[in-house]
């Protein structure tokens, strides 16, 4: 008889009183950026669990507010809840005081509600970004409680190879174009060696009067566009 | 039928159908090689020629993929010279089975394929194995990989009987093309081939690259 | 055993092999100036990375073989049958009592056939034949740079420009010490040293 019992910040338990692991969604490419333009945020679309492909065109980037974002890695419904607890906190927020929140206020709440949960088991791994009166944000925040911000983040299985390519070609002066097209083409790569990112690349930016949807491109669209492009500058 | 670890298997990811038609059969594959999660290289034929009618799939953890194909080309060749005439897919599979079976202890981590044409009867075989050499002969289709149970509902979706080799084509690409579609560990490329009493069509197909 | 890094690039007429330089142990360096990389032959070169040990033993095997060919048939084997052999003796050992823990890349040049030719080649003894590879964490950094840089008709000193942009990347987010890379390049002429990197990222 099967009898899966479960304790609160513990694992589950099969009949044999062996340790279910927890089955999560760890397979992601997201990326955030700071430039001269304001922050780029980036995102896969794809959700495995194990070899699985779930779904093939998740929305992993999150609208909190009509000027802050977040993204989602790990734990989808994790990652799902919280955002939307925090949305629910950024609204109350502007109710009381009559002002937006700021995107340093907004990540120290998440990062206040998950570290209330921290050896539970939560698994999240989120940029929140936004523009407020200090100009762009960009701020990490994971499932430790550890909150920092920065000027360039990636997160998820795909992170490495997302790195490779923004490092190499990251400046602060680039043009929005040059920023669009750095960030898609980072998640592009990811999507292409990692087997756990894949489907749609979508790029929003974030400016001074609120976030905007840049482009959703499927990955296979780009990567014959890129590799025609290569074609081209090979054989001059 | 037994599963050893299934990380070893889906260790270097991909998978490999087979097809029954009318007076021909298919096997296809994808052509990804894979250190689990990571794609190396994505133009990997892990379904390989032995006979002008006859070929085989090792899908599975790719130095045993190695290994076998070399092993197996090795006594092909033997018995080719020996007997003077081409290995019948009949036995080919005996061979396969005691080849695998020989590391019944410590296996071959394989779950070969076999699709050909008899030369003599110009039947339609196909057959699979599991790793130590258990063969099953079913009548429509075989599948194996990582990708397994995806293809087993497509095949079961859009395999028909009498399938005319075009026909063939159309069916097996879409079965594979959908089910590794679903799978983070195989895809990136597909191979086909259709084979004829008389002649083997071999087609590669553009295939998502995620 | 992974903290190492194997970088090898195939191009038109000639591959180009890099190799960190660190001997790591637990969490210290033992020496800096380690050379990865196996002479096989004339034309072929091995760069391997795995359990200390197994690598040096390993390497000195297969080039033992690889020279006692030549003299016993007066002639080298190709690259892609020495690689043939290579896979053989790994996978043979693999099933034994003691496998050798090698991960190795071998970067060759055919003058009969006039081809550069690049292998992968992991512990397991899978072999294919790639356009790049880099082994280890370093390689996690690394393969998106080349994917995104890599042309197949870049000259040596473009290719040594990408090696130095792989290297920077590893300085930049790979938190062991790898700090010094060994180069080498085969084409038709033979094995040629190259200058040594050292890689100039700035910590992310």
């Amino acid at each position: 008889m099967f009898q899966a019992n479960t304790q609160i910040g513990d694992y589950l338990v099969d009949e044999h009183g062996r340790k279910i692991k927890l089955h999560f969604d760890h397979g992601t490419t997201t990326l955030g950026f700071k430039f001269q333009g304001g922050t780029i945020l980036v995102a896969d679309s794809r959700a495995t669990s194990g070899q699985y492909i779930g779904s093939g065109n998740v929305r992993k980037i999150i609208p909190i507010t009509p000027s802050l974002l977040g993204t989602m890695a790990g734990g989808a419904a994790d990652c799902t809840y919280w955002e939307r607890v925090l949305a629910k906190q950024c609204k109350i927020y502007q109710l009381r005081n009559r002002v937006h929140i700021s995107v340093a206020a907004a990540s120290k709440l998440l990062a206040n509600m998950v570290y209330q949960y921290k050896g539970y088991g939560l698994s999240m791994g989120v940029m929140i970004a936004g523009y407020d009166k200090k100009g762009p944000g960009l701020y990490y925040v994971d499932n430790d409680g550890s909150r920092m911000p920065g000027n360039l983040f990636s997160i998820g299985s795909g992170s490495i190879y997302a790195y490779g390519v923004v490092d190499s070609g990251y400046r602060w002066d680039m043009t929005d174009e040059e920023a669009h097209d750095l960030g898609r083409r980072a998640v592009y790569h990811a999507t292409h060696r990692d087997g756990a990112s894949g489907g749609i690349v979508r790029v929003y930016h974030i400016k001074e009067d609120g976030w905007t949807i840049i482009s959703e491109d499927d990955c296979t669209d780009l990567h014959w566009r890129y590799q025609d492009e290569k074609m081209a500058s090979s054989s001059q | 039928k037994i599963t050893y670890f299934q990380s070893i298997l889906s260790y270097n990811g991909g998978c490999v159908v087979a097809m029954k038609g009318k007076n021909c059969v298919a096997i296809a594959s994808d052509l990804r090689f894979g250190v689990q999660l990571q794609t190396i290289a994505t133009d990997f034929e892990r379904v390989f020629e032995v006979g002008p009618n006859l070929y085989i799939g090792l899908p599975g953890l790719v130095t045993d993929t190695q290994t076998v194909a070399q092993k197996l080309q090795y006594r092909t060749k033997m018995y080719e010279m020996r007997e003077g005439r081409q290995v019948r897919p009949q036995t080919l599979m005996a061979m396969v089975q005691n080849l695998l079976y020989e590391r019944r202890f410590g296996p071959y981590f394989v779950e070969p394929v076999i699709a050909g044409i008899d030369p003599s009867t110009n039947e339609p075989f196909i057959c699979a194995f599991d790793l130590i050499g258990c063969a099953s002969t079913p009548g429509d289709f075989c599948v194996a990989g990582t990708c397994e149970e995806n293809l087993f509902g497509m095949c079961e979706t859009l395999w028909r009987e009498d399938l005319e080799p075009e026909d063939l084509f159309e069916v097996i690409s879409q079965s594979l093309v959908n089910a590794f579609d679903r799978d983070a560990s195989s895809g990136w490329g597909a191979v086909v081939h259709i084979i004829e009493p008389h002649q083997v069509t071999t087609r590669r197909l553009k295939c998502r690259q995620d | 055993m992974s903290l190492e890094c194997l970088i090898g690039i195939k191009f038109k007429d000639f591959v180009i092999m890099a190799t960190d330089m660190s001997c790591l142990q637990s969490i210290m360096v033992h020496k800096g100036d380690a050379d990865k990389m196996q002479k096989l032959s004339s034309h072929l070169l091995m760069a391997v990375s795995g359990e200390s040990g197994d690598t040096t033993q390993f390497s000195e095997y297969i080039e033992k073989n690889v020279q006692l060919y030549k003299m016993r048939n007066g002639y080298e084997l190709p690259p892609s049958a020495a690689v043939h052999f290579t896979r053989n003796t790994l996978a043979t050992h693999l099933r034994s009592r003691e496998p050798y823990m090698v991960n190795l890349l071998l970067g060759g040049y055919d003058p009969d056939q006039q081809t550069a030719e690049l292998y992968y080649m992991d512990y397991l003894a899978a072999s294919i034949p790639v356009n790049y590879y880099a082994f280890g964490y370093g390689g996690w950094f690394t393969l998106s740079v080349m994917d995104r840089e890599y042309r197949p008709d870049m000259s040596e000193e473009e290719a040594y420009g990408l090696l130095v942009k792989c290297t920077a990347e590893i300085k930049r987010r790979f938190l062991a010490n790898l700090p010094k890379f060994r180069v080498r390049c085969v084409n038709k002429d033979g094995i040629k040293d190259m200058k040594n990197i050292v890689a100039d990222g700035e910590p992310a």
